[in-house]
């Protein structure tokens, strides 16, 4: 009707984002299942760090699942929500047609189909990867741990989120498509004569780059909080990564790096995408009245430093914080654990590699927003 | 003046030739008109005159300024200086006021006094409404102070009345030219409708993009004095 598998599965920020947290808690998961069940054959002498393996295990599963799940949502919603406005003529006329909301709604279960593609790839590999993971976690003088297959985990993490997520797309729709028919093929003008003019009041009187800079954050808000998101994950995850070094292994420090950057990348792509496309008219015509480069790209973007500089700020106290909670909760009990301090260096690392790696995007960006045509942009309606 | 000779311009690779050879003078503030059925090449002619797209081949020198070389920088700095667009769909920036809107104009220039072009269309009142709030006539007078506040050389319109229906078509016609006699502005539009070309000083008629034939009119009529 009008929304194929091929728009469901299109959702690649999701897949990617429930691949990652799939992967990790999986094999988190699986380990602490396995792990119990040595339980009674460990050592007296060795029962504090095993307890402290198992702790770690919980815990990391449940805040890379959570947070991780957390974002998945907003990241479905804002999607939906975007899908809702690109077609919003097409569901309005079917709207008008007759079709109820829910009728309609219920077409949105597809957008689960991008959330069932990123828990399969994650729990299939993160199955491949567990000897190896085993490995790596397992402690001299405890009995070896077998890799075991737990259903209870496949549907916990596979069919399970499919599913809720179906399920919000469905319900997210449904309220979506709740406004009235003029509202929803006007895109949603009866919504925003409510706000009125409270939001053009704050930057009145300021020079027009600065209003448009304003506008442009206020105009979607959620994609202040990815970019922040974007530059959290990456501050957290290089940090913890590098910093693991001497409390964990250099392996696992790498794969929190890897899994950081993937995220931080994903969602940065994505809402910076999101504000080119949603702003390609704006551009256009600020191109077509002699607005340089330069001012276009400060005009759109350079609004979403200072929530960069915020995210990667966030990132480096909650590294500490975590780290520091692993140190002096979990592992409070097991004797020979180094002592954890700040990470001068890795900080360091990771702040270079921010700047590089955001200024390199911005000119990238730059870049695309240079190659918009007035003529194309203006005559797609 | 603005002088265009033998402009060729055609699109996807060669194989649709949308302007074959049109030559045009317009003098400085003139007011022509660009006349032609849909699809005959008229919105690519303002493009090319306008500097917002480059001919495939002939010239273009407008206000002194050969736009034929220009690379992509030069032709931003040249529309800076020197143009403003009116569109039929007035692409106005949702989430900016009216009072924002004419600003992306005025701040161009340094226009401190933009204020009073919004005064001039008749929307003082109406500063800190969203485009969303306001009818089809209010918002094109948007896009007319808009594009008047960056104190433009020459104004390109592009069937600044073809969305609106004939009252407000008319209001609007009438607000542009009490602007143009006031300010003095060169003014290049684009229209299928022959009633609106009665208003203009000279009229191009454009068919398959090609000019078959230009006329002065020694006596334009008034917006109200015209059929619609």
């Amino acid at each position: 009707m009008v929304i194929s598998v091929k728009d469901g599965i299109k959702l690649v920020g999701i897949s990617i984002v429930f691949f990652c947290a799939v992967f990790v808690c999986t094999f988190f998961m699986n380990y602490y299942l396995d792990a119990l069940e040595i339980g009674e054959r460990v050592d007296e002498s060795l029962k504090s760090l095993y307890e402290a393996q198992l702790a770690t295990a919980r815990l990391t599963c449940a805040v890379t699942g959570g947070v991780l799940a957390f974002i998945s949502a907003i990241m479905l919603v804002f999607y939906i929500g975007l899908f809702v406005d690109a077609n919003r003529k097409r569901l309005g006329i079917l709207k008008a047609m007759g079709y109820s909301e829910g009728k309609i709604a219920v077409k949105f279960w597809v957008f689960g189909l991008s959330v069932f593609v990123g828990t399969a790839l994650g729990y299939g590999l993160g199955h491949a990867a567990m000897p190896f993971i085993y490995r790596e976690m397992s402690i001299d003088g405890l009995p070896h741990i077998v890799v075991n297959f737990h259903v209870e985990l496949l549907f916990a993490f596979v069919f399970a989120p499919t599913a809720l997520f179906s399920a919000l797309a469905c319900a997210f729709a449904r309220l979506a498509l709740r406004k009235n028919l003029t509202a929803i093929l006007k895109g949603g003008q009866a919504e925003k004569k409510r706000q009125k003019s409270n939001a053009g009041a704050s930057g009145e009187n300021k020079p027009f780059l600065i209003q448009m800079c304003f506008g442009v954050l206020r105009s979607k808000k959620s994609i202040v909080f990815f970019v922040t998101f974007a530059c959290f994950c990456f501050s957290s995850m290089v940090q913890m990564g590098l910093s693991m070094r001497d409390l964990s292994s250099v392996t696992m420090g790498m794969m929190i790096l890897v899994i950081g950057l993937v995220i931080a990348v994903t969602a940065f792509i994505m809402a910076i995408t999101t504000v080119i496309h949603s702003n390609i008219k704006n551009i256009a015509l600020m191109k077509a009245f002699g607005y340089s480069q330069k001012e276009r790209v400060a005009a759109l973007l350079l609004g979403y430093v200072p929530f960069a500089c915020l995210g990667f700020v966030l990132g480096t106290v909650y590294q500490y914080g975590f780290l520091l909670l692993m140190i002096n909760v979990v592992f409070k009990k097991v004797e020979s654990v180094p002592k954890y301090n700040f990470d001068m260096l890795a900080f360091f690392i990771a702040f270079g590699a921010f700047i590089v790696a955001y200024a390199f995007a911005m000119i990238y960006y730059a870049l695309r927003i240079g190659r918009i045509s007035v003529k194309a942009a203006m005559s797609e309606e | 003046m603005i002088v265009g000779r033998g402009i060729f311009k055609a699109y996807n690779k060669g194989a649709v030739k949308v302007l074959n050879g049109v030559s045009v003078d317009i003098e400085d503030s003139e007011f022509a008109v660009i006349l032609g059925a849909s699809g005959c090449g008229k919105t690519t002619l303002l493009s090319v005159l306008s500097g917002l797209e480059r001919a495939d081949g002939g010239s273009v020198v407008c206000n002194d300024c050969d736009l034929s070389d220009m690379s992509d920088k030069q032709l931003t700095e040249f529309r800076r200086k020197h143009v403003g667009f009116v569109f039929q769909q007035y692409y106005l920036l949702e989430h900016l006021t009216v009072d924002g809107n004419v600003k992306l104009g005025a701040d161009l220039v340094n226009n401190k006094d933009y204020r009073e072009i919004i005064d001039a269309v008749g929307l003082s009142g109406k500063l800190k409404s969203k485009p969303s709030e306001l009818s089809g006539g209010e918002q094109q007078r948007v896009c007319i102070a808009r594009a008047l506040a960056k104190k433009p050389n020459v104004l390109f319109l592009d069937e600044p009345t073809g969305a609106l229906d004939e009252a407000t078509g008319r209001n609007v016609l009438d607000y542009i030219m009490k602007l143009k006699k006031e300010l003095g502005f060169t003014m290049i539009m684009v229209t299928h409708n022959g009633h609106i070309a009665q208003t203009a000083d000279s009229v191009i008629n454009l068919n398959s993009g090609k000019i078959v034939g230009v006329q002065k009119n020694p006596a334009p009529k008034s917006a109200y004095k015209i059929g619609w």
